[in-house]
């Protein structure tokens, strides 16, 4: 079967069997490798990326759903080379430990943040509650939210 | 993973959707967001001999509410949790708040949540309570429209027959001076599939004193979540007292059939269970506007 999607705004056509996850055709057939498989039931969020904009569990979600769509991985966030205030202030704010959890967080706040441009503390941990951090490392990373609220949006 | 191709049709109409399960429905299984069928495809081996797609569906995702509601199968649980038009129904825009993370909410469907009928399904208990029906459709035999109470037969088992398409939800309108709540107890605040959930709606008389009308509803603690219309018929046109909510929890310890798995023992479900049922009842009554 054939699926055509965009995937970071390029547009990738591939020959699929029809039964295989997002998470898989984006690491195993585009290599890309930044979206993390955590539990594989949708319950960790490491696998998190937007389809047409809302943040999914690419492990639960069927490749073939996303015909046609707009898909966002980690790897559009940093623009020529460069890292977005979002992920700056994750490095900066020691919001990344051991960074296996880290893309999921990042494109569940992109969806946020595209929605919400200025949540309040307790909407950030309610779009974080289906994230998962093993280094719990929260606090960290909602001081590093916080910091981007602080330096507004431009990029 | 077996490498044997599956089927995989997504549809862009109902009609066409009601086709193909009319040709084809035994062999399909339908797919909106996915969040609970493709875990269960993936666990158990399990491969459907084909899925049909219909989270693309258009209008099938709206909210109406005048008098009665009407929701559309494909709304999502985010969509339930942020629609003013659901200001009535609290407990379950407290329930669709409560389903996985936001990533599950944002494409996990209503439709979805009625038509796998989980055990645990948390948008149930605040659906019986306001007594929904659900609309079906297909191809050979148009429309009919059943009570959530009847359509729900077993653990994950429907009445929904396989050229069968779940269309919407249809909810009562709200009674007159009451107030409803959803309670929910698990492991962790988020993400978690639920160890005891219940839902309740009382209505007091003009007076505030006594019960003119209650619903309850409970899942976790069955096959199938559902209402409790004997704990009903004793609260009801009484007065809340300790006396009658402790005679209300020994009720329904007799209701439900609770098991040890590995989010809970029989034990503890059976301690938090009339626990939650006067904290319910309590908040109800407490919040009834006026």
């Amino acid at each position: 079967m054939k699926l055509t999607f965009r995937v970071n705004g390029h547009t990738e056509h591939l020959e699929l069997e029809g039964n295989e996850t997002l998470l898989d055709v984006l690491r195993d057939d585009l290599s890309l490798t930044g979206t993390k498989e955590g539990c594989r039931e949708g319950e960790c969020g490491a696998c998190t990326v937007l389809v047409n904009g809302r943040a999914i569990d690419s492990c639960i979600y069927a490749a073939m759903a996303a015909h046609d769509a707009e898909i966002e991985t980690v790897e559009g966030l940093a623009q020529n080379g460069k890292l977005n205030s979002l992920q700056t202030a994750f490095a900066e704010l020691g919001g990344v430990q051991c960074g296996f959890c880290t893309p999921g967080f990042l494109m569940m706040l992109t969806a946020l943040l595209n929605k919400y441009p200025n949540p309040d503390r307790e909407q950030v941990r309610d779009a974080l509650s289906g994230n998962i951090c093993r280094c719990t490392g929260y606090t960290q990373i909602e001081e590093a939210v916080a910091r981007y609220l602080e330096q507004g949006t431009g990029e | 993973m077996s490498h044997k191709p599956r089927r995989f049709i997504s549809v862009s109409s109902k009609q066409e959707a009601l086709s193909q399960l009319n040709a084809h429905g035994e062999e399909l299984q339908v797919l909106a967001g996915g969040t609970d069928l493709m875990v269960q495809l993936q666990q158990s081996g399990q491969r459907a001999q084909g899925l049909l797609h219909i989270e693309n569906l258009p209008g099938l995702r709206d909210i109406a509410g005048n008098g009665e509601t009407s929701i559309g199968a494909l709304c999502t649980h985010r969509q339930v949790v942020e629609s003013s038009l659901l200001d009535d129904y609290r407990s379950l825009r407290q329930a669709a708040a409560q389903v996985g993370g936001w990533q599950t909410q944002m494409v996990g469907t209503i439709g979805g949540n009625i038509c796998n009928a989980s055990p645990a399904a948390d948008t149930l208990p605040p659906l019986l309570v306001h007594d929904a029906r659900i609309t079906l459709s297909s191809q050979a035999r148009g429309t009919r429209v059943v009570a959530l109470e009847k359509f729900l037969l077993g653990r994950r088992r429907t009445d929904r027959r396989h050229d069968e398409l779940v269309s919407g939800i249809t909810l009562d309108k709200p009674l007159q001076r009451s107030s409803d709540i959803y309670i929910k107890v698990g492991r962790r605040s988020a993400t978690e599939v639920a160890i005891v959930g219940l839902a309740a709606r009382v209505a007091l008389d003009e007076h505030h004193r006594f019960v003119e009308d209650v619903r309850l509803a409970i899942c976790s603690v069955g096959p199938v979540p559902k209402r409790l219309h004997e704990l009903e018929n004793l609260i009801k046109d009484e007065e809340i007292s300790e006396g009658l909510l402790d005679e209300a929890g020994n009720m329904l310890l007799k209701q439900i059939e609770p098991i040890d798995d590995v989010r809970a023992s029989k034990k503890y479900r059976s301690l938090v269970a009339p626990r939650i049922l006067r904290q319910a009842i309590s908040c109800c009554v407490n919040n009834v506007p006026g």
